[in-house]
Order: structure tokens, then sequence, then C-alpha cells
């Protein structure tokens, strides 16, 4: 019996300290976001490289403050050309994954963003040889290897930055790190690998700028900061727009994520 | 907006790493030499010839090998434009022909390097005299760049 009292008063603190406490916090609001976007790069490398045709785009959701799933796809049109091989390949890309912001919400309004992505990347690809030479002892000879079909698998990380420029549009940069899974050839490896690059070292490297076109759809209320009950009594509030809790019809406290009836609630 | 610190110290190394991969230079081995190696018929250990001359039937102007010594492995090219290649070994002064037959395939070294050719030995083809040489064993049918003995020549 005196169990069945204790977990009963047990049970009211909880929920007495649960209202109490959810007066007691500073939060913001963050706006959720479609994203649509092209890489500008692919452009300017080409005006800059006739070799090297890509184009790329971008299709992202925000799933909180922090995590958005992303989609990019692509084609890519790559010659090499050099005194002892030509090299040719061309194909299209994906690659899915998240981003994950590491700026608090409190500075980035959702507005800004600083941080990495995790990418799997899928490439089909055709690749040929025109040409290419070998000389020893024997003399020169010259060969080529026909066109050849390939499905490369690789990983990305790629940190970087984007920020808000004008309303709903955001440029930004990011430094892609790649490892090859599977280049998918069967006997002779690809040079190059649309979506991927170059696959002589142990790692890959790109780079992507981004024009990005924000779409919001939905605002959730993040927790920044919990204040003790004596600061809230004093009815002082520094930024008064971030006492957004009535609206929001906040209901949590202790945990780190909650739900609101706008949406999703976190505390920072 | 202040950009937190280490997004900044992560963006620069990027960068810098992204910088430092641009390395255009051939520092792999692109030739795939059939390797051998050369044993004592009666103790059955390797040893190097006292004088080794190697050249291509028909390059005897041109040697691989010009009386040299302590050569372990010799390391003979392949003719990648024909499916044989014969070769006039001299061992301790005494010449026999070796003809080998194989197929050639084309294998990427590097964007750096370009291509070059392994070769895969046919077995039954294998042809010589034994005028100083007593026999030759293949070990590894496959010549690439790696480091691996393709014959073994007692003699």
């Amino acid at each position: 019996m005196r169990k069945i009292y204790e977990y009963f008063i047990s049970i009211l603190l909880i929920i007495f300290s649960t209202f109490s406490s959810s007066h007691a916090q500073d939060t913001v609001l963050i706006p959720l976001k479609i994203k649509v976007g092209v890489d500008l790069l692919g452009p300017v490398n080409y005006y800059l490289n006739k070799d090297i045709l890509s184009a790329e785009g971008y299709i992202a959701a925000d799933l909180n403050e922090k995590l958005t799933i992303t989609l990019n796809a692509g084609y890519l049109d790559y010659k090499n050309s050099e005194y002892n091989f030509e090299y040719n390949t061309k194909g299209s890309y994906l690659r899915a994954g998240v981003d994950l912001n590491l700026i608090k919400p409190k500075k980035s309004q959702g507005k800004y963003w600083v941080g990495a992505g995790l990418r799997y990347g899928l490439s089909v690809y055709n690749s040929e040889v025109p040409f290419f030479s070998k000389e020893n002892y024997w003399g020169k000879t010259y060969s080529s290897v026909g066109t050849k079909s390939g499905m490369a698998h690789f990983f990305e990380l790629s940190p970087g930055v984007r920020a808000e420029v004008l309303k709903n549009f955001t440029i930004g940069w990011s430094v892609s790190l790649r490892k090859l899974i599977s280049s998918g050839a069967n006997d002779v490896k690809p040079i190059y690998i649309p979506g991927y690059g170059n696959t002589g070292k142990t790692l890959s490297t790109g780079m992507n700028y981004f024009i990005v076109w924000n779409i919001p759809f939905k605002k959730i209320s993040v927790i920044i900061k919990k204040e003790t009950k004596e600061t809230e009594e004093e009815g002082e509030s520094d930024n008064p727009q971030n006492n957004t809790e009535d609206s929001s019809g906040s209901w949590g406290s202790d945990q780190n994520f909650q739900r609101s009836s706008s949406g999703n609630k976190s505390m920072y | 907006m202040k950009i937190p610190f280490l997004a900044t110290f992560i963006c620069i190394l990027s960068g810098l790493l992204l910088l430092s991969c641009n390395d255009d230079s051939c520092i792999d081995e692109t030739e795939a030499y059939l390797k051998i190696s050369f044993y004592n018929n009666t103790s059955l250990k390797l040893a190097a010839p006292d004088s080794l001359t190697v050249y291509g039937l028909n390059k005897e102007t041109d040697k691989l090998y010009k009386n040299e010594t302590n050569v372990q492995p010799a390391l003979l090219p392949l003719n990648a434009a024909a499916d044989n290649c014969t070769y006039i070994i001299r061992i301790n002064g005494i010449a026999d022909t070796l003809r080998l037959s194989y197929s050639n395939y084309p294998h990427l070294i590097s964007k750096e390097c370009g291509y070059t050719f392994f070769h895969d030995l046919f077995s039954d083809s294998l042809v010589y005299t034994t005028a100083g040489i007593d026999s030759i064993k293949i070990t590894k049918n496959s010549i690439t760049t790696a480091n691996e003995e393709n014959l073994r020549i007692f003699y």
C-alpha cells in the first residue's frame, strides 16, 4: 500500500513539475522548409574547362531544426586527354542522405547552416578509352577499350556553410570527401566516375556551390533555454519574440524532444 | 552571424585537403614484368648466375642484361603487340632460347600514369632449349605489376 502511495505521489510531482516549469523556458520559432537548389560550380567549371560538363540539382526537406533529408541528382560528361591516353565517361548520379546543422537554433533562425552532410551515392555511367599507348623494350603499342557500363556505389561526407541572402533564397558551399565502395567495373577500372570523381585516390574530393530556393511548410517552436521561476516572476525577457510558448502550446519540460500543437520542440 | 570556430576550422581544413590532393606526377610501377628467379639445379636453392645476359630475339644490340651478376630476379618486359615473344638467355656463358605465349589485357595504373598491359601466361606453351637450363617451372601465370615470381629457371 505504501508503494502505491509513493508511486501516486511521484506521478503527481512529475506532472506538477512538468506544468510548472513549462512556463520557465524560452523558445524560438524555426521554419521547416523544402529546399530546391542548383549547383553553380558545374557551369563555372565548364566555362573554364570544356572537358567537364556537369549539372546538379538538389532537393531537401527539413525534418527538424537540425536534420534535413537531402537528394542530389546530376549528370556529368567528362573527357580527359593525355599524351598517352584518352578517357571519356558520362552518366547520371544520385546522392541521398542527411544534413546536420551544428548551429544552435537561436542563432541559425532557420536561415543559417554550418554543418556536415552524410550521403550514400549511386552512379550509373558509361566509360571508354578511345586510345592508349604503352612503350617498353619491344616498342610502342597502341590499343583501346570499348564502351563499358557500370554502376558505382560510394559514401560522402560534406561539411559546408549556407546562409539566407534574400528572403527564402540561400547560397552556400560544401566540400565533399567521398569513399568508393564499388566502381561497378568488371575489368578496366574507370579513371573518373560521374558524381564520385577521380578513382585514383583513397578519397575523392569535390565541391558544390548551391543556390537554393526555400519553401517554408511548417513552423516548430524549439526550447532554447531553461529559466528559473524567480526570473520569470520578475516578468523580464530580453527578447520578447522568443517567448512563444503560449502560441505554441508547449507542455513539456525535461525531455530533449517534445511535441506541441504546432510541431516539434527541442531544448537547447 | 558568428560562424562557430570548429565549423570554420573544418571548412578550411577540407579546402586545404582538396588542394593538397592535386598531384599530377606518376609514381607507380607501369611495367608488368615477367619475373624470373634462378635456382641451382643440384641444391634446388636460389642462386643468382655469375653472369647473366638477356635480350629479345633479333635484338642482340639492345640487351636487357649484359654480363650482369647477382640478378635475382630478372625482370623481362613482354611484347604487348604480339601474343608471344622469345628471349635469348645466356647463363654463365651458355645461351638458351625461351619462348613464351600469353594473352594481353589493358589495365589502368592511375590517371597520372595511364594504362599498361597485364598478361596471362599460357602454361602449356613454354618452349625452351636446354643447353645451360635444366628446367623451367611456372609459379604464377598472371603477370602484373605486383612483385610476384612468375618463372623459376633451374640451371
